[in-house]
């Protein structure tokens, strides 16, 4: 009898000591002066979860505008709606390509690496022909691969017959891909407002004014002007856009625009990455000596295209310019480019590009902030982020940098953020909104989120 | 009663399985059932064999002979709050046991003459995190265990005054878990443990003062111990792709153990009362770095060295004792009271999740019955909470910690 008593009693005894946890705390966590009722996200393919090259299930719901919203939504924000990708997760570009996965590569060299490669022969291109508007499920993240700011408010953006049009947009915008010859395309703005303006707002828009032109090399692509008609102008556009949400009494946070430069595009192949041996050194003297290139065993700039660089229009690269990853890498092993045969143009950001380029982004940016203060929105500093992701740092145990793959932050694109980089971006915005807002949201645990997977 | 007997010894052998929660650092600070019931002091006390780690220079006033065995599972629950998330995750850790087993003699040829062996568990933790918490690559499971075995002699120099010493040798284990932030491609992350064995060279002395009247004091030192680590090894768990990256290999590193000076005066300002007061140093300082040097590196893994800038500390500890004496008999029951205050060895953006360590108040209780002038048992019991927030500058974990520790113990005494 005893014996069972203390069966029974001495387990119950240990059950109450484990059960004895600190207790929970109560999270406090509002929206402030903001309402998140009706919400919607409108951006470029940042917003839209376009990452590896490509637009796809799994990066839609891993985009910056899905994982913002999945958190405002603790704090009143609907479900989220996007013109979701087929589920087979194959993904797909502008080329009609399928996203990038990490794989194994065979190079010209016979040697096999550890090398972004398709997921698979061809993308899921049926997407482009086939509508996702529903009528009765309003999008709420409005995010478009390629979408600049000077589209926003330009009905050229959805129409197939304009060289501005773009088919992520056609695919989702209420024309519905329209009737033959009707000739009535609505802009991604009268999209966004169509069925009533939102209580609360995030724009995220302005890098791809400038990302094409900088991708290529500053060659084609030009980047959109500062002034000029709503739909031609940067300033305009934006201007327009936000008047309607100012006199809807709609609040919003607007991002700045980083500096791309810094990405992992332009940054992986460095400008001194021409390795050479004793009899590649002397095979290059031969050929570069008289013109006064000479190379030495190791390291040495890259040879570039230059037409301004003398008679011969070529010259080493110097520090501070970018190779970018669009250069043909077998071409580079083993078909001498970059050395015997110079880089062109196109593969190349010269320092006076950059400084173009980053001249066109701060004017951009400045015009982005007088706005956001003159209407009272909220603004993500993006570029804050994106140095500190250049320059590296700890979180959580992780560290995270804007190295190719081995960073942890950006996808195999190198220009668009991974799931978990799209987060730590997301977390960006809700510090951004509870400054400004008074609100409690809580950030997101990035590192919950995908990174790069290797096989 | 005596089924009840067996079964906790049963439940005591079951639970001698080498895990046990931090205490103040890593130290835990369990050695004895008597002392544990008055706040953890009680070093210038001579009540039981467990003197022999507390002040050897007491052991010689032992009146007995002793055998004396005692357990004192630890329940910890941990829970951490991350700042920017505010998401809650707890740990999981398993009952800690450290006990403790001492046997003292008595030289029958020299009675000024005591010796005895110890067997103890000073530091130790377990400390192991839910899955998928927020620092998983940080920390995910520490498992710790130290144990001393102490030969100790103590000597009467006058009728007033006994010095003793002990040599300590301390072998340990130590394992520690994280996950490693690279993913395989169905999204599980990989993983790395690290593991070995330890062992390491120490002394205790210890002086004992009894000048007969209302007071005694006692003051004794452990000295640290360097625990160098042998036969360390490491193992990953990581895509395939990565395997050159990550070999498996051996690894060296030490555990620096901190020497313990302990000051303790007790007064009996009546017959049956005893209050005691110990104030113990710790030399914290000296773990100042956890070094990983791994044989084989790779540009993926070189040799680590993470501060942790421990700072030595100070503790407060105190206690009374009531014996109930009944017609001038021997007292078979004693009731103990206690508590104590202990700084934190870490220093701000230093806080782990391996030690989520923070100035401490804790509160003891206690009680003995002697079954017979032979045969006795001690219980205590030792309940504290603790909370700390604090940004790690190594690995930037941003949050609070809460521990809840409650621990109660339980103790045999044979003398003759």
């Amino acid at each position: 009898m005893v014996m069972g008593m203390n069966r029974i009693f001495i387990p119950l005894i240990v059950f109450s000591f484990m059960a004895c946890k600190p207790k929970k705390p109560t999270p406090i966590i509002t929206a402030g002066q903001a309402d998140f009722s009706t919400y919607i996200s409108v951006g470029d393919g940042h917003m839209a979860g376009y990452m590896d090259d490509g637009l796809s299930l799994d990066g839609q719901t891993n985009s910056l505008g899905a994982l913002l919203q999945q958190q405002l939504m603790m704090v009143g924000a609907p479900p989220i709606e996007m013109p979701w990708m087929a589920d087979q997760n194959i993904g797909l570009n502008l080329s009609g390509l399928s996203r990038l996965i990490l794989g194994y590569k065979t190079d010209c060299q016979g040697i096999t690496s550890l090398s972004p490669v398709r997921f698979s022969l061809q993308g899921e291109t049926t997407s482009l022909s086939t509508s996702a508007y529903n009528p009765s499920k309003k999008f709420t993240n409005f995010g478009v691969p390629g979408a600049r700011m000077i589209d926003l408010v330009s009905t050229s953006f959805g129409n197939p017959n304009l060289p501005q049009h773009n088919p992520f947009f056609a695919r989702m915008s209420m024309d519905q891909f329209n009737l033959p010859g009707s000739g009535n395309f609505s802009s991604l703005q009268e999209n966004a407002f169509n069925g009533g303006y939102p209580t609360f707002c995030s724009l995220y828009l302005g890098i791809e004014d400038v990302l094409p032109y900088a991708k290529s090399g500053a060659t084609t692509n030009p980047m959109s002007p500062i002034a000029g008609f709503p739909g031609v102008g940067f300033e305009e556009s934006l201007g327009q856009w936000c008047e309607q949400l100012f006199a809807q009494n709609v609040k919003a946070v607007i991002a700045t625009i980083p500096n791309v430069s810094l990405w992992p595009f332009f940054n992986t192949i460095p400008y001194n990455g021409l390795t050479l041996d004793a009899e590649k050194a002397a095979s290059l003297n031969q050929i570069y000596n008289p013109i006064g290139i000479s190379f030495v065993v190791g390291a040495n700039p890259f040879i570039v295209a230059d037409p301004n660089a003398g008679m011969f229009g070529v010259r080493p690269a110097v520090s501070g310019e970018k190779i970018l990853l669009s250069v043909p890498l077998d071409s580079v092993k083993c078909h001498q480019m970059g050395s015997v045969f110079p880089f062109r143009n196109e593969f190349v950001l010269t320092l006076e590009e950059l400084s173009e380029i980053q001249n066109r982004i701060d004017a951009f940016n400045n015009i982005i902030r007088q706005k956001a203060a003159t209407y009272g929105f909220a603004v993500v500093e993006t570029n804050t982020f994106y140095q500190k992701l250049s320059s590296g740092f700890a979180f959580n145990g992780v560290a995270l940098s804007s190295k190719f793959v081995s960073g942890g932050a950006f996808s195999l694109d190198g220009i668009h953020l991974n799931p978990r980089g799209n987060a730590m971006l997301a977390n960006e915005f809700i510090m951004a909104i509870n400054k400004k807002f008074s609100a409690k949201i809580p950030l997101i645990n990035a590192l919950a989120y995908n990174a790069i997977l290797f096989p | 009663m005596p089924i009840n007997v067996k079964y906790l010894l049963l439940l005591f052998l079951s639970w001698i399985s080498p895990v046990y929660v931090f205490c103040q650092g890593f130290q835990v600070n369990f050695q004895g059932q008597k002392q544990q019931g008055m706040g953890c002091s009680g070093s210038a006390l001579v009540q039981d064999a467990s003197v022999l780690f507390y002040n050897p220079g007491g052991a010689c006033f032992a009146s007995k002979r002793e055998l004396n065995v005692a357990s004192t599972p630890i329940f910890a629950n941990v829970m951490y709050v991350d700042s920017s998330t505010q998401q809650v995750f707890r740990t999981e850790n398993p009952v800690g046991t450290p006990f403790s087993c001492y046997a003292l003699m008595k030289s029958k040829k020299f009675h000024r003459l005591a010796y005895g062996l110890s067997l103890t568990t000073p530091f130790g933790s377990t400390v192991q995190y839910e899955e998928d918490w927020i620092g998983r690559f940080a920390l995910t499971r520490l498992a710790m265990k130290v144990f001393h075995l102490q030969p100790t002699m103590s000597f009467k120099i006058t009728d007033n005054l006994g010095l003793g010493a002990g040599l300590v040798w301390s072998s340990g284990a130590v394992s520690l878990q994280k996950d490693l932030p690279v993913q395989f491609d169905d999204g599980t992350f990989g993983a790395a443990e690290i593991s070995g064995k330890a062992s390491g060279f120490g002394y205790n002395l210890g002086i004992f003062y009894n000048p007969g009247g209302v007071l005694t004091a006692g003051l004794s030192y452990r000295s640290g111990i360097n625990m160098a680590i042998s036969s360390g090894q490491v193992e990953f768990n990581v895509p395939e792709a990565l395997e050159p990256n990550f070999p498996n290999g051996a690894l060296a590193s030490s555990l620096p153990l901190p020497s313990v000076t302990t000051l303790g005066i007790t007064l009996r300002p009546k017959n049956n009362w005893n209050v005691v007061l110990d104030v113990n140093w710790v030399g914290w300082k000296t773990y100042d770095t956890l070094a990983f040097d791994y044989e084989n590196n790779t540009p993926s893994l070189l040799d680590t060295k993470s501060a942790r800038n421990y700072k030595n500390i100070i503790a407060f500890r105190t206690g009374i004792q009531y014996a109930v004496q009944r017609n001038n008999e021997d007292p078979k029951v004693w009731f103990r009271l206690g508590g104590g205050f202990g700084f934190s060895p870490v220093k701000a953006g230093y806080l782990t999740p391996e030690t989520p360590d923070a100035n401490r108040w804790y509160g003891t209780a206690g009680f003995s019955y002697a079954f017979s002038p032979h045969f006795s048992m001690d219980a205590s019991v030792y309940l504290t909470r603790i909370q700390r927030g604090d940004t790690n500058l190594e690995t930037g974990l941003s949050g609070t910690f809460t521990t809840i520790a409650l621990a109660p113990g339980i103790g045999l005494n044979y003398k003759w």
